[in-house]
C-alpha cells in the first residue's frame, strides 16, 4: 500500500531512477570484497533459476555455489549479505507466484481452445465454456462448461456468508464491547480453536449427520445440499470472522469511546455510531477475508456434494448440491487426462481471479474506509 | 494502561491455544493421509490394458532362473509374471506362501485364542501353512517358518507381457486379466494346446441396492432396467414393470473417465463413450457403500467386498438368464457369464515333463491349488475387493490339479 502511494506521488519514472540510485548507494557504501560475495550470489543464484527453468541436471552446481557464497558471505560481511539474502526471499516469493499463475495458465490452454464459440462470425476461445450449462467428459458431445460449478460455487459463497457475517460480526462486537474481561479470556482462544478443526472433520461431520437428515427432512432424493454445505463452510469461516473483527473492534482509540459516553450517549448508541463505524474497514476485511475461506474450502464441500456438474432446477434450488470449482478439481484430478485435465486447470484460472478480484477489492474497501471514516486499525 | 498489559496476557494465552490447536490439526492431518486403502481392486483396468507380444530381454533375465526347470518335484524357485490386476492376488498369495506361518499363528495361518483365518474350518491341520499345501502335491515338509518347500515370486507387468513371457519358459505362470486368446490373439484351439488357464477370481461390479429398496421386494432387476435408471429414463422405482415401490431413485456412479466408471459404461450400457444420467458420483467403494447406507432408494456398482446388511447385491436378468447374488445358485453374480465380471487367469504352459499330460507342474498346482480353498479366496480374492469364485467353479478348476495330488 504505501510503496503504491509512494510511486503515485512522484511518478514511475522517478521511483526507477530513486532505485537505480539506492542500488548505487549500496554499491558505493560497500567495501569490495562484500561487493563481489553479493554479486557471486546473486549470479549464481540466477544461474541456478535458469537451469532449473531448463530442467538441467546442472542446476545443483550454481545453487551449490550460491550456498557457499551466502555462507562466506554470513561470516565474513553479515550486513550486505542479509540485504541480498531478505531481498532474495522476496524476490522468490514474487517469482513463484508468477510460475503459478503462467503454469495453470498454460495447462489450461487446450480446453479453452476446445471451448471456442463464435459470435457474429468471430470465434472466441473459451467462451462456450460460459454460455453452456452441459459438462460431460466421456460421451459425446464433450462439453466443459464452468457455468455449473460457478454457480455451485457462488450460492455456497452467499449462504456461507449469510450464516458467518451476522454471527460473527456479532460475536466479536460481544467480545469486544460487552462480555466482561474474563469471558473474553475464556471465549477468545475456544474460538480461535474452532479454526485449527480440520475441514474434512466438518465434511465428515456433515457427509455422516446433517446430509442424511436433510434428505429426510426435505424429502430429497439421496443426500447433497447447497445450503449445508453453505452452512458448514459459514461455520468454518465464523473463527476468521470473529478473530479479525475482534481485533479491529477492540483497536478502535478507548478516546473516541469515553468522548462518546461524555456526551450521554448509551453503550448500545456507543458501539453503532462510534465503535462499529470506525471499525468498519477492519470489519469488511474480516467478512471479505471469510469470503475468501468460502470460496476456497474443498474438502467439507467434496465430501458432502454429489458431484455431478450440473444446474439446479430453479437456479435458486439450494436444496441440490452438484458441484463447486474447488470440489471439481478435488474429485476428478486422479482419473482426469488429456482434456478433462485441462478443464481442472480451467476451473483453477476462474478461482484464482475469484480469489484475486476479491483480495483487491477488501484492500480497496479497506483504504476507502480508512480515508473517509479514519479509524486506526 | 491496565488495558494494555490486559492485551499482552491475552496475546500469551492466545498464542499457547494456537498452538494446542496447530497440534490437532497435525493430529487430523495425520489421519486424514490414512485413507486411500482398499481401493486398489475397484479400477480394474490399471496398467494392464497393453499387450506387447514380446518380453523385453531384461525382463527375461530378470525373471528367467528357475522358469520353466518343473520336471519332477523340483523345488527350485517358482516364478509368475504379468497384470497388475491379478497382481494382487498372486503377490498376497506368494508373501503367505513365503513366510511359511505356523498353524498357532492365528493371524496369517491357523488359529489361537485371539482368531483363526478364514476358512480355517475346513483345513484344520498342526502343518505350516506352505507344507501343508505343498504336501499334498508330493512334496517335502520343511517344519520351518519363513522356510517353505520351494520359494515363489511374483513381478508386475502387463497381461500380454505375463501371457507371452510364460509361453516363452520364462516364467512358471502368466498373471493376464484377459484370455490370452485375446492378449496373444491366438485361436481357441492353439490356447488349449499350449497352456493350463486357471481361474482365481474374478474382476467385476455388482449391482447393489439400500435395504429398504429390498424390503420393498425388490430383489431383482433385468439389464435392460439397469440400464434405463443409470441413463435416467426412470426416476421412480415405481416407473419400473412389475414394481409398487413409490420412492426417488438415487443413482450412485463413479468418479467420470474412471476405470470402474469406463467397464460399467461399457458392459452395461453397451458403449464405452455411452451417456450416463446419475445423482452423484463417487471415487472410492467406501464412499459409494455409505451413500446406500444412508440414503433411501439408492443403486449403484462396486465391489463385492464393501456389501453389508444395508448395501445388498441383487439379482440381475441377462436377457432370460437370472444371476443370484448367492454363491451356491445355478447361475450367479460371480459367475464369468455375468456381464460385469471378467476371469482373472494365472495361465501355466503344458509341458511334455509334466505328469498325467497336464499342463500343470507340481509346483504350480500346489500354489495354485492354495487359491482355490475358503482360506485362499477369503484372504486373496475377497480381501482385495475382487469377486471370489462360485462354488461349482473352484470344484472345476481344482478338477485341472486333481492328477497332480500325491
Amino acid at each position: 500500500m504505501a510503496s503504491v502511494t509512494e510511486s503515485e506521488g512522484t511518478g514511475l519514472g522517478g521511483a526507477t531512477r530513486r532505485q537505480i540510485q539506492r542500488v548505487r548507494d549500496f554499491a558505493d557504501d560497500t567495501e569490495p570484497a562484500a561487493l563481489v560475495t553479493v554479486t557471486v550470489m546473486a549470479i549464481a543464484l540466477l544461474a541456478a533459476f535458469v537451469g532449473f527453468l531448463l530442467v538441467s541436471s546442472l542446476t545443483i552446481v550454481p545453487f551449490a555455489v550460491f550456498l557457499l557464497a551466502a555462507g562466506y558471505g554470513w561470516l565474513r560481511h553479515q550486513g550486505p549479505t542479509a540485504q541480498v539474502l531478505t531481498l532474495t526471499m522476496t524476490v522468490s516469493t514474487l517469482l513463484i507466484l508468477g510460475l503459478i499463475i503462467v503454469f495453470i495458465f498454460i495447462e489450461a490452454v487446450p480446453v479453452i481452445r476446445y471451448e471456442s464459440a463464435t459470435v457474429f462470425g468471430v470465434s472466441v476461445p473459451g467462451l462456450r465454456m460460459f454460455i453452456e450449462t452441459r459438462w460431460d467428459a466421456v460421451s459425446d458431445p464433450v462439453r466443459y462448461s464452468m457455468v455449473p460449478m460457478i454457480h455451485g460455487t457462488l450460492l455456497v459463497t452467499v449462504i456461507a456468508t449469510a450464516v458467518a457475517a451476522p454471527l460473527g460480526v456479532a460475536a466479536a462486537l460481544f467480545l469486544s464491547e460487552i462480555a466482561p474481561a474474563t469471558v473474553r479470556e475464556l471465549v477468545k482462544p475456544g474460538v480461535e480453536i474452532l479454526a485449527g478443526i480440520p475441514s474434512i472433520v466438518y465434511g465428515f461431520i456433515g457427509f455422516t449427520v446433517l446430509a442424511p437428515w436433510a434428505s429426510d427432512q426435505f424429502d430429497l432424493t439421496g443426500q447433497g445440499t447447497y445450503l449445508f454445505v453453505g452452512v458448514v463452510v459459514g461455520l468454518m469461516a465464523l473463527p476468521t470472522v470473529v478473530s479479525v473483527a475482534e481485533d479491529a473492534l477492540s483497536s478502535v482509540p478507548e478516546s473516541m469511546k469515553s468522548g462518546s459516553l461524555a456526551m450521554g450517549t448509551t453503550d448500545w448508541q456507543t458501539m453503532t455510531s462510534i465503535t462499529l463505524p470506525a471499525a468498519f474497514s477492519g470489519v469488511s476485511a474480516a467478512v471479505l477475508l471469510g469470503v475468501g475461506r468460502a470460496i476456497g474450502e474443498t474438502m467439507a464441500a467434496t465430501v458432502m456434494l454429489r458431484g455431478v456438474p450440473r444446474l439446479t432446477d430453479p437456479l435458486v434450488n439450494v436444496f441440490y448440491g452438484q458441484e463447486t470449482l474447488t470440489s471439481l478439481i478435488a474429485r476428478n484430478y486422479g482419473e482426469a487426462d488429456g482434456l478433462q485435465m485441462d478443464a481442472l486447470f480451467a476451473a483453477g484460472v476462474i478461482l484464482f481471479i475469484t480469489v484475486l478480484v476479491i483480495s483487491i477489492g477488501s484492500q480497496y474497501i479497506e483504504w476507502r474506509m480508512r480515508r473517509t471514516l479514519g479509524g486506526e486499525v | 494502561m491496565s488495558d494494555d498489559s490486559e492485551r499482552v496476557s491475552d496475546r500469551v494465552s492466545r498464542r499457547k491455544f494456537l498452538m494446542t490447536s496447530g497440534l490437532v490439526g497435525a493430529a487430523g492431518l495425520a489421519g486424514c493421509s490414512g485413507q486411500s486403502g482398499g481401493d486398489g481392486g475397484s479400477s480394474g483396468d490399471g496398467g494392464d490394458g497393453g499387450s506387447d507380444d514380446t518380453a523385453t530381454p531384461t525382463e527375461a533375465e530378470a525373471s528367467g532362473d528357475g522358469g520353466s526347470g518343473n520336471g519332477g518335484s523340483s523345488t527350485s524357485l517358482l516364478t509368475a509374471e504379468g497384470s497388475s490386476t491379478v497382481y494382487p492376488i498372486s503377490n498376497k498369495g506368494s508373501s503367505y506362501w513365503n513366510s511359511n506361518a505356523p498353524p498357532s499363528d492365528g493371524e496369517y495361518w491357523g488359529s489361537n485364542s485371539e482368531g483363526s483365518v478364514p476358512g480355517w474350518s475346513e483345513i484344520e491341520t498342526d502343518m505350516l501353512l506352505a507344507d501343508y499345501f505343498a504336501q499334498q502335491f508330493g512334496f517335502e515338509p520343511t517344519e520351518q517358518r519363513s522356510s517353505p518347500p520351494f520359494p515363489t515370486t511374483v513381478g508386475l507387468s502387463h497381461s500380454g507381457t505375463g501371457c507371452q513371457a510364460v509361453v516363452d519358459g520364462l516364467v512358471d505362470i502368466g498373471n493376464s486379466s484377459g484370455p490370452i486368446t485375446a492378449e496373444l490373439d491366438w485361436s481357441e484351439e492353439k490356447a488349449n494346446n499350449t497352456v493350463v488357464d486357471h481361474v482365481v477370481g474374478r474382476d467385476g461390479q455388482p449391482v447393489v441396492v439400500s435395504n429398504d429398496v429390498i424390503d420393498a421386494g425388490i430383489d431383482q432387476l433385468t439389464g435392460e432396467q439397469v440400464r434405463a435408471i443409470f441413463q435416467g429414463e426412470v426416476g421412480n422405482w415405481s416407473e419400473l414393470d412389475g414394481i409398487d415401490y413409490d420412492q426417488e431413485i438415487f443413482v450412485i456412479g463413479r468418479a467420470e473417465g474412471s476405470g470402474t466408471d469406463t467397464a460399467f459404461r461399457l458392459n452395461m450400457l453397451g458403449d464405452a463413450d455411452a451417456p450416463m444420467e446419475v445423482d452423484t458420483r463417487q471415487g472410492q467403494n467406501q464412499q459409494v457403500a455409505q451413500l446406500v447406507s444412508q440414503n433411501e432408494g439408492a443403486i449403484a456398482y462396486m465391489a463385492l467386498a464393501f456389501t453389508s446388511e444395508s448395501v445388498i447385491p441383487i439379482a440381475i436378468d441377462f436377457e432370460g438368464t437370472v444371476y443370484e447374488p448367492s454363491k451356491d445358485a445355478e447361475n450367479t453374480i460371480f459367475d464369468s457369464a455375468y456381464p460385469l465380471n471378467r476371469d482373472l487367469h494365472m495361465y501355466t504352459l503344458i509341458e511334455e515333463g509334466n505328469p498325467g499330460g497336464g499342463g500343470t507342474g507340481p509346483r504350480e498346482a500346489a500354489f495354485l491349488n492354495m487359491f482355490l480353498t475358503t482360506f485362499g479366496q477369503v484372504v486373496f480374492v475377497e480381501q482385495n475387493n475382487y469377486i471370489p469364485l462360485p462354488t461349482k467353479d473352484i470344484q472345476a478348476e481344482k478338477e485341472k490339479l486333481s492328477d497332480l495330488m500325491a
